[in-house]
Protein backbone atom coordinates (compact mmCIF):
# COMPACT_ATOMS: atom_id res chain seq x y z
CA UNK A 1 0.00 0.00 0.00
CA UNK A 2 2.73 2.64 0.79
CA UNK A 3 4.98 1.67 -2.41
CA UNK A 4 1.42 2.31 -4.17
CA UNK A 5 1.13 5.50 -2.58
CA UNK A 6 5.02 6.35 -3.21
CA UNK A 7 4.28 5.53 -6.89
CA UNK A 8 1.29 7.83 -7.32
CA UNK A 9 3.34 10.22 -5.46
CA UNK A 10 6.19 10.01 -7.96
CA UNK A 11 3.97 10.29 -10.73
CA UNK A 12 1.89 12.96 -9.89
CA UNK A 13 4.99 14.68 -9.71
CA UNK A 14 5.68 15.59 -12.87
CA UNK A 15 2.81 17.35 -12.92
CA UNK A 16 2.94 19.70 -10.42
CA UNK A 17 6.49 20.07 -11.36
CA UNK A 18 5.49 22.72 -13.79
CA UNK A 19 2.13 24.37 -13.18
CA UNK A 20 1.06 27.54 -14.63
CA UNK A 21 3.32 30.39 -13.41
CA UNK A 22 0.56 33.25 -12.49
CA UNK A 23 -2.98 33.25 -11.93
CA UNK A 24 -4.47 34.25 -14.91
CA UNK A 25 -6.99 36.02 -12.53
CA UNK A 26 -8.79 37.99 -15.83
CA UNK A 27 -12.55 37.78 -14.30
CA UNK A 28 -13.07 41.34 -14.94
CA UNK A 29 -12.12 41.35 -18.68
CA UNK A 30 -14.21 38.28 -19.15
CA UNK A 31 -17.30 39.66 -17.70
CA UNK A 32 -16.82 42.37 -20.46
CA UNK A 33 -15.80 40.16 -23.24
CA UNK A 34 -17.74 38.79 -26.37
CA UNK A 35 -15.63 36.14 -26.67
CA UNK A 36 -12.93 34.01 -25.24
CA UNK A 37 -10.81 31.54 -25.71
CA UNK A 38 -9.37 29.29 -22.69
CA UNK A 39 -6.52 26.81 -23.54
CA UNK A 40 -4.70 25.03 -20.94
CA UNK A 41 -2.34 22.39 -21.65
CA UNK A 42 -0.03 21.13 -19.52
CA UNK A 43 3.24 18.57 -20.58
CA UNK A 44 1.11 15.23 -20.33
CA UNK A 45 -1.27 16.86 -23.13
CA UNK A 46 1.81 18.54 -24.94
CA UNK A 47 3.57 15.05 -25.32
CA UNK A 48 0.29 13.33 -26.29
CA UNK A 49 -0.32 15.94 -28.46
CA UNK A 50 3.30 15.75 -30.16
CA UNK A 51 2.32 11.86 -31.26
CA UNK A 52 -0.24 13.57 -33.64
CA UNK A 53 1.96 15.97 -35.27
CA UNK A 54 3.51 14.35 -38.67
CA UNK A 55 7.33 14.83 -38.63
CA UNK A 56 7.31 14.69 -42.48
CA UNK A 57 4.77 18.19 -42.55
CA UNK A 58 6.87 21.14 -42.35
CA UNK A 59 4.40 23.11 -40.03
CA UNK A 60 3.88 19.87 -37.72
CA UNK A 61 7.42 19.43 -37.57
CA UNK A 62 7.88 23.59 -36.27
CA UNK A 63 5.73 22.95 -34.22
CA UNK A 64 7.13 19.71 -32.44
CA UNK A 65 10.27 21.06 -32.14
CA UNK A 66 8.99 24.13 -30.48
CA UNK A 67 6.83 22.36 -27.83
CA UNK A 68 9.88 20.21 -26.89
CA UNK A 69 10.75 21.94 -23.99
CA UNK A 70 7.25 23.18 -23.25
CA UNK A 71 6.10 21.61 -19.97
CA UNK A 72 2.65 23.92 -20.28
CA UNK A 73 0.87 26.46 -22.32
CA UNK A 74 -2.06 28.74 -20.65
CA UNK A 75 -3.74 31.40 -22.71
CA UNK A 76 -6.56 33.86 -22.20
CA UNK A 77 -8.05 35.23 -25.42
CA UNK A 78 -10.41 37.97 -25.15
CA UNK A 79 -12.40 40.15 -28.17
CA UNK A 80 -14.53 42.64 -27.21
CA UNK A 81 -17.25 44.07 -29.25
CA UNK A 82 -16.39 47.88 -29.24
CA UNK A 83 -13.10 49.08 -28.54
CA UNK A 84 -12.20 50.86 -24.66
CA UNK A 85 -14.62 47.76 -23.52
CA UNK A 86 -11.41 47.39 -21.02
CA UNK A 87 -9.25 49.48 -19.16
CA UNK A 88 -5.87 48.51 -17.82
CA UNK A 89 -7.34 48.65 -14.42
CA UNK A 90 -8.61 45.31 -15.63
CA UNK A 91 -5.09 43.73 -16.19
CA UNK A 92 -3.46 44.89 -13.05
CA UNK A 93 -4.36 42.03 -11.33
CA UNK A 94 -1.58 40.07 -13.77
CA UNK A 95 0.50 43.05 -13.84
CA UNK A 96 1.18 42.68 -10.57
CA UNK A 97 2.02 39.25 -10.39
CA UNK A 98 4.67 40.10 -13.21
CA UNK A 99 6.14 42.82 -10.83
CA UNK A 100 7.67 39.70 -8.46
CA UNK A 101 11.26 39.50 -8.71
CA UNK A 102 11.05 36.30 -10.30
CA UNK A 103 9.67 37.91 -13.91
CA UNK A 104 11.80 40.63 -16.00
CA UNK A 105 10.33 42.14 -19.16
CA UNK A 106 12.57 41.83 -21.92
CA UNK A 107 10.29 43.76 -24.63
CA UNK A 108 7.38 46.01 -24.07
CA UNK A 109 6.08 47.75 -27.35
CA UNK A 110 2.89 50.44 -27.82
CA UNK A 111 1.38 51.31 -31.30
CA UNK A 112 1.08 54.66 -31.87
CA UNK A 113 -1.26 53.19 -34.68
CA UNK A 114 -3.60 51.25 -32.96
CA UNK A 115 -2.62 51.54 -29.59
CA UNK A 116 -1.86 47.98 -28.56
CA UNK A 117 0.49 47.19 -25.75
CA UNK A 118 2.45 44.42 -26.18
CA UNK A 119 4.84 42.94 -23.49
CA UNK A 120 6.89 39.51 -22.87
CA UNK A 121 8.11 38.86 -19.45
CA UNK A 122 10.75 36.17 -18.55
CA UNK A 123 10.46 34.04 -15.77
CA UNK A 124 13.65 33.44 -13.91
CA UNK A 125 15.36 31.00 -11.92
CA UNK A 126 19.16 32.40 -11.37
CA UNK A 127 19.94 32.88 -14.77
CA UNK A 128 17.98 30.85 -16.31
CA UNK A 129 14.44 31.30 -18.12
CA UNK A 130 11.85 28.63 -17.43
CA UNK A 131 9.01 30.61 -18.76
CA UNK A 132 7.02 33.59 -20.47
CA UNK A 133 4.53 35.52 -19.95
CA UNK A 134 3.08 37.47 -22.94
CA UNK A 135 0.81 40.20 -22.37
CA UNK A 136 -0.96 41.84 -25.69
CA UNK A 137 -3.39 44.48 -25.02
CA UNK A 138 -5.35 45.82 -28.08
CA UNK A 139 -8.66 48.50 -27.91
CA UNK A 140 -10.46 45.12 -29.20
CA UNK A 141 -9.03 42.60 -27.25
CA UNK A 142 -7.13 41.23 -24.72
CA UNK A 143 -4.60 37.60 -24.59
CA UNK A 144 -2.40 36.35 -21.82
CA UNK A 145 -0.24 33.73 -22.42
CA UNK A 146 1.79 32.27 -20.14
CA UNK A 147 4.12 29.28 -21.37
CA UNK A 148 6.18 27.09 -18.69
CA UNK A 149 9.38 25.70 -20.14
CA UNK A 150 11.91 26.56 -22.49
CA UNK A 151 10.89 28.20 -25.71
CA UNK A 152 12.58 29.42 -28.57
CA UNK A 153 11.17 33.07 -29.20
CA UNK A 154 12.34 33.92 -31.81
CA UNK A 155 10.37 30.42 -33.42
CA UNK A 156 7.41 31.17 -32.06
CA UNK A 157 7.12 34.72 -33.53
CA UNK A 158 8.19 32.78 -36.83
CA UNK A 159 5.02 30.88 -36.40
CA UNK A 160 2.88 33.94 -37.61
CA UNK A 161 2.28 33.68 -41.04
CA UNK A 162 1.52 30.02 -40.64
CA UNK A 163 -1.71 28.03 -39.48
CA UNK A 164 -4.18 30.80 -40.78
CA UNK A 165 -2.35 33.61 -39.04
CA UNK A 166 -1.77 36.32 -41.11
CA UNK A 167 1.83 37.90 -40.99
CA UNK A 168 2.38 41.01 -39.63
CA UNK A 169 3.96 43.76 -41.27
CA UNK A 170 6.16 46.99 -40.11
CA UNK A 171 3.40 49.60 -39.75
CA UNK A 172 5.49 51.76 -42.44
CA UNK A 173 6.19 48.68 -44.74
CA UNK A 174 1.96 48.33 -44.22
CA UNK A 175 1.36 51.76 -45.16
CA UNK A 176 3.78 51.76 -47.92
CA UNK A 177 1.65 48.46 -50.05
CA UNK A 178 -1.81 50.57 -49.49
CA UNK B 1 -10.37 -71.99 -36.93
CA UNK B 2 -13.37 -72.25 -34.77
CA UNK B 3 -12.17 -70.75 -32.21
CA UNK B 4 -10.82 -67.78 -34.49
CA UNK B 5 -14.28 -67.30 -36.25
CA UNK B 6 -16.40 -67.52 -32.95
CA UNK B 7 -13.98 -64.94 -31.44
CA UNK B 8 -14.10 -62.38 -35.04
CA UNK B 9 -18.18 -62.92 -34.68
CA UNK B 10 -18.47 -61.99 -31.08
CA UNK B 11 -15.85 -58.62 -31.67
CA UNK B 12 -17.80 -57.69 -35.22
CA UNK B 13 -20.95 -58.79 -33.92
CA UNK B 14 -23.90 -55.72 -33.87
CA UNK B 15 -24.47 -53.93 -30.72
CA UNK B 16 -26.99 -51.31 -30.12
CA UNK B 17 -25.65 -48.54 -28.36
CA UNK B 18 -26.21 -47.27 -25.03
CA UNK B 19 -29.61 -45.92 -23.97
CA UNK B 20 -29.10 -41.94 -24.91
CA UNK B 21 -26.16 -42.13 -26.66
CA UNK B 22 -27.51 -40.24 -30.04
CA UNK B 23 -28.87 -37.39 -27.08
CA UNK B 24 -25.64 -37.10 -26.05
CA UNK B 25 -23.61 -37.00 -29.03
CA UNK B 26 -26.38 -34.21 -30.15
CA UNK B 27 -25.98 -32.26 -27.09
CA UNK B 28 -22.02 -32.26 -27.36
CA UNK B 29 -22.23 -31.15 -30.81
CA UNK B 30 -24.29 -28.65 -29.46
CA UNK B 31 -22.25 -27.43 -26.72
CA UNK B 32 -18.87 -27.19 -29.35
CA UNK B 33 -20.85 -25.41 -32.00
CA UNK B 34 -22.38 -22.49 -29.10
CA UNK B 35 -18.99 -22.41 -27.39
CA UNK B 36 -17.23 -21.83 -30.64
CA UNK B 37 -19.97 -18.93 -30.99
CA UNK B 38 -19.40 -17.52 -28.48
CA UNK B 39 -15.47 -17.60 -29.04
CA UNK B 40 -16.31 -15.80 -31.87
CA UNK B 41 -18.50 -13.22 -30.06
CA UNK B 42 -15.90 -12.83 -27.46
CA UNK B 43 -13.07 -12.26 -30.00
CA UNK B 44 -15.49 -9.77 -32.90
CA UNK B 45 -16.26 -7.79 -29.27
CA UNK B 46 -12.00 -7.39 -28.18
CA UNK B 47 -11.59 -6.31 -32.39
CA UNK B 48 -14.51 -3.74 -31.97
CA UNK B 49 -13.52 -2.55 -28.62
CA UNK B 50 -9.63 -2.07 -29.73
CA UNK B 51 -10.83 -0.23 -32.95
CA UNK B 52 -13.18 1.93 -31.11
CA UNK B 53 -9.82 2.48 -28.52
CA UNK B 54 -8.00 3.07 -31.24
CA UNK B 55 -10.62 5.70 -33.18
CA UNK B 56 -11.33 7.59 -29.36
CA UNK B 57 -7.81 7.66 -29.19
CA UNK B 58 -6.71 9.25 -32.32
CA UNK B 59 -9.72 11.52 -31.72
CA UNK B 60 -8.30 12.60 -28.21
CA UNK B 61 -4.77 13.11 -30.31
CA UNK B 62 -6.19 15.65 -32.72
CA UNK B 63 -8.07 17.47 -30.23
CA UNK B 64 -4.57 17.85 -28.05
CA UNK B 65 -3.01 18.82 -31.49
CA UNK B 66 -5.57 21.63 -32.81
CA UNK B 67 -5.24 23.05 -29.23
CA UNK B 68 -1.73 22.98 -29.18
CA UNK B 69 -2.21 24.86 -32.28
CA UNK B 70 -4.79 27.11 -31.26
CA UNK B 71 -2.56 27.89 -27.99
CA UNK B 72 0.58 28.97 -30.40
CA UNK B 73 -1.25 30.53 -32.64
CA UNK B 74 -2.67 33.30 -30.62
CA UNK B 75 0.82 33.22 -28.42
CA UNK B 76 2.94 33.48 -32.03
CA UNK B 77 0.54 36.81 -33.04
CA UNK B 78 1.82 39.09 -30.30
CA UNK B 79 5.02 37.81 -30.71
CA UNK B 80 5.60 38.41 -34.36
CA UNK B 81 3.96 41.95 -33.81
CA UNK B 82 6.36 42.35 -31.77
CA UNK B 83 9.35 41.16 -34.16
CA UNK B 84 7.85 43.49 -36.85
CA UNK B 85 7.50 46.98 -34.79
CA UNK B 86 11.10 46.06 -33.44
CA UNK B 87 12.25 45.89 -37.14
CA UNK B 88 10.19 48.73 -38.51
CA UNK B 89 11.84 50.86 -36.10
CA UNK B 90 15.26 49.41 -36.40
CA UNK B 91 14.98 50.15 -40.08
Amino acid sequence: MKSLLLFACLTALPMLAAPQQFQLNLDSVAAKASEHVDVSLNAATLQFAAKFLDANDPDDAKVKKLIEGIEGIYVRHYKFKSAGAWTQVDLEPIRAQLRGPEWSKIVGTTSSENGADTEVWLHLAGNKSIGVAILAAEPNSVTVVNIAGTIDLESLAKLGGHFGVPKVKPADKAHEEK
Amino acid sequence: MDWLEDELRRALAREDPPDGFAERVLARRERGTSSARRWLAAAAMVVVAAGAAGAWRQHQGNQAKQEVMLALRLASAPMDRIQSEIRGITQ
